[in-house]
Formats: C-alpha cells, structure tokens, sequence
C-alpha cells in the first residue's frame, strides 16, 4: 500500500504538462473564442492535435501493433488527467473509448482507414448512441440499417452526436433485428462518413456547450463500415463505458479550479480589511472542496490502478462516477459562493475571474450526474453488485 | 502507486477477523457489558496468543513488527464486530508513542509485555474542551528525579486495570509526555459513563509525583510523540469506523431484503436501496482516505493533512451511516435485542473522539489560507 505517485510516473506527468504548455498556442486560444469551435474542430485544433498524432501523443494506450506503447491504465490515466487539465479539446472518446473496438472489430480496409487517422491526429469520431426516445433505456433505439445486398440501408435519428459538426465519422448503433428477443440482442454498429450522402444535422445549443441532432436518411452505406458481427453491437458499446467514464471525471481539471480560486481569495481584499481568504466562511467551503477533492483522486488513481490488474468491478467502476459526478456539481457550487456576484461574470467580460471558468464549468457540469449512466442506474448497480440486494422495481 | 495489500498483512487481518467474529456472538457481548469494565480479557488473551497485539511491536521488542498499516486493520476488525477491546488506547495511542519515542529501556519495560497481553499501558489524551495533547491544560513541574504532574484527562479507557497512563502536560513553555500510575499518590479515578454505556474514568491528577524512568519524552521530542499520537489515533479511529459502517451498511442491506411490506422486499423501491447505496459509497470514500492516512504514517511520512481530511471523512460518514441504518431499518432498528444500536453508539463516540468533522474542517481551512497568503507574500 503505497498511494503516492512513483519517480517515473512524476516524471511522466510533467513531461505531458509541459508539453500540453506547447499545444495551447495563443493561436488556439484565440480560435476557441469563435462559438463555432469552442469544442475543438477549427483549423488551429486540427493543427495541433496532428502535430501531437506526429509527436507520437494519440494512442499511448494501444497495442504496440496498431502502433501505440501498450501504456498502463495508471499511465494512461496520467496522460489524460494532464491533457484535460489543459483545457485542449482532445477527443478522448474518440482516441481511447472507440478506436480500441474498432480496431480489434473491423474490416482491415476500414481498420486502416479509421485507425491510421485517428494516429496520426487527422481523424475524429463522434458517438451515435442516445436517440429522441433512447437515452437511458439505450437498447430500445430505433434507429434502422436493413441489408441491401453489399451495402446497409440507413434510416434514423441520433441526439446528443457531441462533435458531429466536425468529426470524420459517427460510431452508430442500429437495429438491425426488429424482431430480436430481447432489444438489446438486434443491435449492430456502423461507422458513418460524415460526407456521405443522407447524413445531416443541426445544432443543439445546450446550457454549456454545442451539440447536435443528426440525421439518417437512407444512407447507402457498404458493408465494410460495419462494426463486429450483426446483431452483436451490444457488447462493443458497454464494453468501453468504464475508459469513457475514467476520462470524464480526471482529478487535474476541477484541482486547478481549487487551486485556482484559493490563489484569488489570497490576493483579493476583503471589504472589511484582510484578504477574502481569511474570511470563517471562506476557508470552510475551500476546506469542504479540498477534502471532496481528495477523494476524486484517490478513486481515479485506484480505477487506473484497478483496470491494471484486471477487470473493474461493477460497484465500484458506479461509485466513482455517482461520486465524482455529484462531487463536481457541489465544488462548481462551493468555489462560486467564494467568488460571489464576480463568479457569475462570463469570459471576455471585464472582471471575470478566473477567465469566467467556474461559471462555464457549471452549466457544462449539468449534464454529469446523468450523462455517461445515469446515477438512478448507478445506484441501482452499487445496490445489486456491492451488496446483493435485489433488482429494483 | 500501489493498492495492493501485502499477503502478510491480509492474512494477520483475515486471523483477526476469525478470532473476533468467534468471541462476538451477541450473548457474549451482552455479559461483557454487564461487567464494571467493559473489556473481553479473554479476547485480549486469544489476540495476544495469535500475534496480533504486537502488529505495530518490533520483533526484537516481543512484537510481529508488520508495521502500522497491519495495525488499523486489526482496528478495522474490531469495528466490525464492535469486540469491547481497547486496541486503540493501548496499540496505538500507548504502545505506537513508546515504540517511536520511548526511552530504550521503556521500550524493554512496556512493548514486550503489552504484545503478549500480560499488561496494559492505556492513553488519556483529551482533556475538557481540549482534544489536542499537544497543548494540555495540565502541568508539570520540573522536580528531583522527575516532574511533579497536576491536570485533569476525560473518558480514559482501563484507567482503574492499566499499568500505566501515558499523559501529557506542560512545564512552562515545554511539553512533557509521561506514563503516570494510576496508584500513585495524588492520582484520583471518577467514574464517567459515556455514549455506549461503557464506563471510562475522569483522571484527576494532583501533584502527582513521576519518576525520571517514566518520563517518554521532553520538548521538541514530546511535541512530535504527541503530534504522532493524535495522528495515528485519528487514523485508527477512521479505520474502525470503515469496520463500523462497512457492518451496519451490510445489516441493513440485508435487512431490507428480507423485510416486507406492501408485498414485497422495502430494498426492491428504489428509495430504500438508493439510501443503502449512498451508504456503499460513502464508506468507500471513506476506506480509500483512510488507506492514505495509515499507510503514509506507516511509512513516516508527512500524514497530518491526510489524516485530517481522514477523519472529516470519519465524522461525517459515521453520522451519515448510522442515520440510514436506523431509518431503514424502522422500529428494529433501535431495539436493543437487534445488533445494530451498538454500532450506531460506537459510531457516534468514534465520530466525537479527538475532534469532530467541523472542529477539524475549521482548522484546515486555517491550513488552508496560511499556505495561500504565504504563496502571495
């Protein structure tokens, strides 16, 4: 039992730290002012994550044969914690949730179509699960591909497809048995070009940050872009919600935030005379963060650590998302309330703290405790797995 | 980083939870606590006979020498079968303070004889209003061949059966650690029934008079065995509350299943099993802080933010646990003939000892604003 980062594990962690340092150019940051490409996607992002696909960042995590490092969860872990706390767009659910299933599922034309890019930085893949009528209950979707000789005829519409205005491609789930015995059993996954021809969306403007609506609309789409056997699109979609979830919820971004407004209560007066931070109230919400901060590292570093010696298991893989989830929601809240009226004052506004980085976080923070698995879910799996209780009705 | 739990201590863990789950059995937890001084000797007698009294012993002082980790887990045990016996007073607070800051021949007089069981050094290190014996209210005054010691300390456990108690006073502007005799002259015991019903003593000190060869330590050294004292006391305080609550939350899991109204188990509504949930969460956040304090402490490294954020987590989570186990157990739950009051009552005195949730969130928000104005000059 030793929870302390190792020499090399320190050193590693630096070395990103540096090197995100070079990849948010001013040039970058400039470009993210334009609401367009706030997420990513402009000509400076694609710049950049190229220039780290060239300098061997993307894939660190994969097999040595699709030309990745085969790092450890806990390095990997590392990487990510670093890369968000940098605030670059980079597109973990593409890199390490997708890419993995792809490459050990599709074709090997498709295979080295999708997985070279997504190397070398140039390509990017937006998620197609959620539906109008399909977000918690994921396996009732309805969004159709019915054989036509050679090719998958395409029919539907996804919610939520986060870089859609962008991406390369969208990882698609479809029904492909309407008649299957059970819902989840008739599910088949495609990759969709976005420059096919029926592909379309439009964008949905959410609390925090742009998303869209796609749409099917009989999509030709050849067999070569489907993903895994027919009809077992099930298990390469949960297969990867424990990576997606290890790089939501990353100790380094919402610690730079505590950190951050810590350094601010120090160096801004209070009216009564003193610094903000030496106000009772103050060090109580910056002692209640710290203290719920340390548990959001502690759970990630045991995920990682878990993932390394072998499958994660159900409960606890729930816990860190329940808490760390709910956890985010009440520090936005708390390092606000220090903050007060100045805390609500946007980006580019005169007097933002922080670059308004608090009150974006927030509205962005709304969708956590139900994107990624709702908690009810959650609760529901700790309740069953960790103390064998039964399925709720 | 490394998680994992050498086999060593998993197996010292795995025997002290087979010795206390056998000297448990509600019957005998029942005639323990009819008796004046609620402590299973004969428990102490088997944990001593498997080693496990000297977990935190070097071996060439009678002891396993598995170090301080292997230690709270055996305090882990103990609150998962809410076992009457003192490991907290005695292994950690006495016996961890002697083996790192005892005299050589304090250390050959007390660790060997502790760890066999044959006698027991307990601890007092709270006072009124006052949970830090690093500033005690009591003094002591420098004398031939000793300190004259006079002050007061609160709910001391086996104050009336230990050898010894191992106190701290000032003298002047400097700290003495001491092991006072409960029979010395000067030395009076108040009864004082506390939360669980057990009966611990006000110790009352008068001019006491402590020889030299009882004196742990003076000065810098007494601030640094206090400093570690409070520490690993904390620190095993959180351990056996993950045992207290890891319990109840597992009762009440498995009472919910079983209970039905309306037709059906009460843990199949979701309102019910979301609560039991909460708990599930709530005493892994607390295992993994804990884990950090005690293996930090077992490795001598700097420990006091983690233990602090440690045991907040211990007071809040006791707190919380402990109402969801009642709540969902309705009227059961509070009825003396169901196990679950003497983990509620436990939980709650662990919660209040040295230093609640919000006394100590008070101070590291203190901590906090120190290191951030330093920072700004």
């Amino acid at each position: 039992m030793n929870i302390e980062l190792t020499t090399q594990q320190k050193a590693l962690q630096q070395e990103v730290r540096e090197y995100m340092k070079t990849v948010m150019t001013p040039e970058l940051i400039e470009e993210a002012k334009n609401p367009e490409y706030k997420e990513g996607g402009g000509p400076e992002f694609r710049k950049q994550y190229a220039r780290m696909g060239a300098d061997g960042w993307i894939g660190l995590s994969w097999s040595k044969e699709l030309g990745g490092k085969e790092l450890s969860h806990v390095e990997q872990y590392i990487f990510t914690d670093e890369v968000v706390r940098s605030g670059f767009a980079y597109p973990f659910l593409t890199t390490e949730a997708v890419t993995p299933v792809i490459a050990a599922n599709a074709n090997a034309e498709v295979r080295d179509e999708v997985v070279g890019g997504v190397k070398q930085g140039k390509v990017t893949i937006a998620i197609g699960y959620s539906e109008p009528n399909a977000g918690t209950d994921l396996a009732s979707l309805t969004t159709r591909a019915e054989r036509d000789g050679d090719d998958w005829i395409i029919n539907g519409q996804k919610m939520w497809t986060s870089l859609g205005n962008y991406a390369d491609y969208v990882w698609l789930a479809a029904r492909t048995d309407p008649d299957a015995s059970k819902k989840h059993k008739g599910l088949t996954m495609f990759l969709v070009p976005t420059d096919i021809e029926g592909f379309s969306l439009t964008p949905v403007h959410t609390l925090g940050v742009r998303t869209n609506a796609t749409y099917y609309s009989d999509i030709r789409l050849p067999d070569k872009y489907r993903v895994g056997e027919v009809n077992a699109g099930w298990k390469l979609i949960t297969g990867q919600l424990n990576i997606e979830r290890l790089s939501l919820f990353t100790h380094g971004q919402v610690d730079s935030l505590y950190q951050g407004v810590c350094e601010w209560a120090a160096e801004t007066d209070a009216p009564g005379g003193g610094k903000i931070i030496e106000l009772p109230w103050v060090q109580h919400n910056l002692a209640k963060v710290k203290t719920g901060l340390e548990v959001v590292k502690l759970i990630c570093w045991k995920q990682a650590w878990a993932m390394d010696q072998g499958p994660l298991n159900m409960a606890d893989a729930s816990v860190a998302k329940v808490y760390s989830s709910e956890f985010f929601v009440e520090l936005y809240r708390m390092l606000l309330e220090v903050m007060g009226q100045a805390g609500t004052i946007a980006k580019h506004s005169p007097g933002a703290v922080l670059q308004g980085k608090l009150e974006f976080r927030w509205r962005v923070g709304a969708v956590l405790t139900f994107g990624g698995g709702t908690n009810e879910v959650q609760r529901d799996i700790i309740a069953m797995a960790g103390l064998w209780m039964p399925r709720t009705r | 980083m490394d998680f994992s739990i050498s086999e060593e201590v998993n197996s010292a863990q795995q025997l002290a939870q087979q010795i206390l789950g056998d000297f448990t059995e509600v019957d005998k937890l029942k005639r323990i606590e009819q008796q004046e001084e609620r402590f299973d000797t004969e428990l102490w007698k088997a944990l001593a006979e498997a080693g496990l009294l000297g977990l935190d012993i070097p071996e060439n002082n009678g002891g396993t020498g598995l170090g301080f980790y292997s230690l709270t887990t055996l305090c882990e045990e103990v609150g998962r079968t809410v076992a009457p016996v003192p490991v907290i007073p005695v292994l950690v607070s006495a016996a961890g303070t002697l083996r790192r800051f005892g005299t050589d021949a304090q250390k050959e007089q007390w660790l060997g004889a502790i760890a066999s069981g044959s006698t027991l050094v307990t601890a007092a290190l709270e006072e009124y209003n006052n949970e830090d014996p690093g500033t005690p209210a009591s003094s002591a005054e420098k004398m031939d061949g000793g300190y004259s010691i006079s002050g007061t300390k609160i709910c001391v456990s086996l104050a009336q059966t230990a050898a010894r108690i191992l106190v701290s006073a000032r003298a002047g502007e400097e700290l003495v650690v001491a092991l006072v005799d409960p029979r010395a002259a000067g030395v009076s015991l108040n009864a004082q029934v506390i939360m669980t019903g057990e009966n611990r003593h006000e110790l009352v000190m008068d001019k006491v008079q402590v020889p030299t060869s009882d004196i742990v330590a003076t000065g810098r050294e007494a601030v640094a065995a206090m400093e570690w004292a409070l520490q690993a006391s904390r620190t095993a305080l959180a351990a056996m509350a993950v045992g207290v609550c890891d319990k109840m939350m597992r009762i009440t899991g498995s009472y919910t299943s079983e209970r039905e109204q309306f037709g059906r188990a009460i843990a199949t509504f979701q309102a019910v099993s979301h609560r039991v949930a909460d708990c599930y969460i709530d005493v892994e956040c607390l295992r993994l802080v804990t884990q950090q304090a005690a293996s930090l402490i077992d490795q001598g490294r700097p420990a006091s933010e983690a233990v602090a954020m440690a045991k907040i987590w211990c007071g809040d989570v006791t707190h919380r646990v402990s109402q969801a186990s009642q709540h969902c157990h309705g009227g059961t739950g509070v009825d003396r003939d169901y196990p679950l009051f003497r983990y509620c009552e436990l939980a709650r005195q662990i919660e209040l000892t040295a230093g609640s949730s919000a006394r100590l969130m008070g101070e590291l928000g203190q901590d906090i604003c120190a290191e951030y104005l330093a920072k700004a000059g």
